[in-house]
């Protein structure tokens, strides 16, 4: 069986070997783990414990043993990509704001009209720095509802930090049957604030 | 000089309560604020339009330059007076440093990083003392005038305010890992530059918009003192951790298993009080445990205010600063974890 030795090791160098052994290792495998620090015993075991994982423990001299077997289920990482990806706020983002007031981006054909708007939305995902915020009114909020196409861009972009505000007025004017899939419910007045403040605004 | 780890460095708070516990409390209608509420610095009034807000913090190394390290110990010291609302006004050193050990240089450079730090808060150092120990430890004991109708306390969270937070959480994740070389350069800058950064800026907006609650977050973690707010001011608090900023690496580095000492700690504290949201991730729920050191103003603000203040912070070049949670009414259990 695969030894992880730390015996001397500081906390928290035995729980990254622990967990560097629990991702190097398949499920039912198991692999034993020596410490013989106090701490570092009482930290990786409640690690363990707090994900599920089976292990049983000797003490010999003052030296720990932990017998740690992989499971299926070990980490709750119900959406990692989320979090790793997304969830968390390591984007950069511009003193700017995006204007959304249509659904429709340019004048011309409809069609090609909400095709190019549904491209600009996933676009702005890509840009170097993101918008501080996205406001949304008049027609443009209907993008914001549960069945509009790029629900899952506007998602995304909500959570990779951006604010999306939306006229509550103009959401109840447009009556949206399947109701507000995303963004905050808002006012003139939070809206005007924020267009105000911004260093400029894009209206595509 | 060797790094030992900031505010990582106190003692339990499950230890600290069970002392404290049994410490009488002076009785004086002119002590506005005292540890009961677990606050940052105690408050005491002198007259109707000026109280005094005492505080004192100090710890061993985060980081092999002493220079910086004197600047991080004097940020973290002053920042207890900017979270009670007060103006910082006088300080003095508080060192331990083992002479025969190390250079004398050290020393100096130390206290100079502290004296620039304070200066920069309009902060006057007049005096200090130093013993002969090792590791060497630093840190101020500063004072600061508050007026007693704008103090700033635990205690004034209320149901349907927003959390806003002023600067990333990681400090102690990113200084273990850079123990143990396993993070960028670019992460142990911006950890650094964060720590070194006074919460000044952040408190001046507070002010502006008279926010009533609000705590830095040191070395008991974002959970921890979350919970001594929601205790003080009898609510709950949800913490949605998926909206915390987070220095450079820190996510990888806990999924990596980099989760420091004072990290169980702190979870062993807030514990019996937490609730966790069934999905929650356990690598973000962590980040809540992580002891900072210096770390950013918890701020409780009014709802129909939230907008202005994180303006105004972002204005202020706090960037960062974001709405992490919310305060609701007591239910069941203190501190709500979720994504």
């Amino acid at each position: 069986m695969r030894v992880v030795d730390t015996k001397g090791q500081l906390c928290p160098a035995p729980l990254i070997a622990t967990r560097k052994a629990l991702k190097e290792s398949a499920v039912g495998e198991s692999f034993i783990v020596l410490t013989d620090n106090q701490t570092s015993l009482n930290n990786v075991t409640r690690f363990l414990k707090d994900n599920n994982t089976a292990f049983q423990m000797s003490e010999k001299g003052g030296v720990w043993s932990l017998t740690i077997t992989k499971s299926a289920g070990e980490m709750v990482h119900p959406e990692a990509e989320d979090y790793c990806d997304n969830g968390i706020n390591h984007f950069e983002k511009g003193n700017y704001i995006i204007a959304i007031t249509s659904d429709k981006m340019g004048e011309g054909d409809d069609h090609l009209g909400h095709l190019l708007m549904a491209n600009f939305i996933k676009a702005i995902k890509d840009l170097d720095r993101l918008p501080a915020k996205m406001v949304f009114y008049n027609k443009g909020v209907t993008l914001a509802a549960k069945d509009s196409p790029v629900i899952a861009d506007l998602k995304d972009l909500e959570k990779m930090g951006v604010e999306l505000l939306l006229c509550a007025t103009c959401i109840n004017y447009y009556a949206l049957e399947s109701g507000v899939g995303t963004g905050i419910l808002s006012n003139m007045y939070v809206i005007a604030e924020a267009m105000a403040s911004a260093g400029n605004i894009v209206r595509p | 000089m060797v790094e030992y780890g900031g505010c990582s460095a106190k003692i339990s708070p499950k230890q600290l309560e069970e002392i404290l516990k049994y410490l009488p409390l002076p009785i004086d209608p002119n002590i506005l604020v005292d540890i009961d509420t677990h606050d940052d610095a105690g408050v005491y009034r002198v007259n109707d339009n000026l109280a005094l807000v005492l505080t004192t913090d100090f710890f061993p190394p985060v980081c092999s330059d002493p220079y910086e390290f004197g600047q991080i110990a004097a940020a973290n010291s002053i920042s207890d007076v900017y979270a009670m609302g007060g103006d910082p006004v006088l300080a003095l050193n508080i060192m331990m440093f083992p002479a025969a050990k190390l250079p004398m240089e050290a020393y100096a450079e130390i206290m100079k990083g502290g004296y620039d730090k304070a200066s920069e808060a309009g902060v006057r150092i007049i005096g200090g003392h130093t013993i002969d120990d090792f590791p060497p430890k630093y840190g101020l004991a500063v004072v600061g005038y508050v007026n007693p109708a704008k103090i700033i306390t635990n205690s004034g969270a209320h149901p349907g305010d927003n959390l806003i937070l002023t600067k990333p959480l990681g400090t102690g994740i990113i200084m273990a890992a850079q123990r143990l070389k396993m993070v960028s350069e670019a992460d142990i800058l911006e950890a650094k530059r964060l720590m070194k950064l006074l919460n000044k800026s952040g408190a001046e907006v507070m002010k502006k918009h008279d926010i009533k609650g609000a705590t830095d977050i040191t070395g008991f973690g974002l959970a921890g003192h979350a919970l001594k707010m929601a205790m003080a001011s009898k609510v709950s608090v949800t913490l949605n951790m998926g909206k915390v900023p987070l220095i450079g690496s820190t996510y990888h580095l806990i999924d990596d298993g980099c989760i420091p000492g004072a990290s169980f700690r702190n979870l062993e504290f807030v514990d019996e009080h937490l609730l966790s949201s069934p999905g929650l991730d356990y690598n973000l729920k962590m980040i809540a445990f992580d002891a900072q050191t210096s770390g950013g103003l918890l701020m409780s603000a009014p709802a129909d205010k939230t907008e202005a203040v994180l303006a105004d912070l972002h204005k202020a070049g706090l960037e960062s600063a974001s709405i992490i949670g919310t305060v609701i009414k007591r239910d069941g259990k203190y501190l709500h974890l979720s994504s």
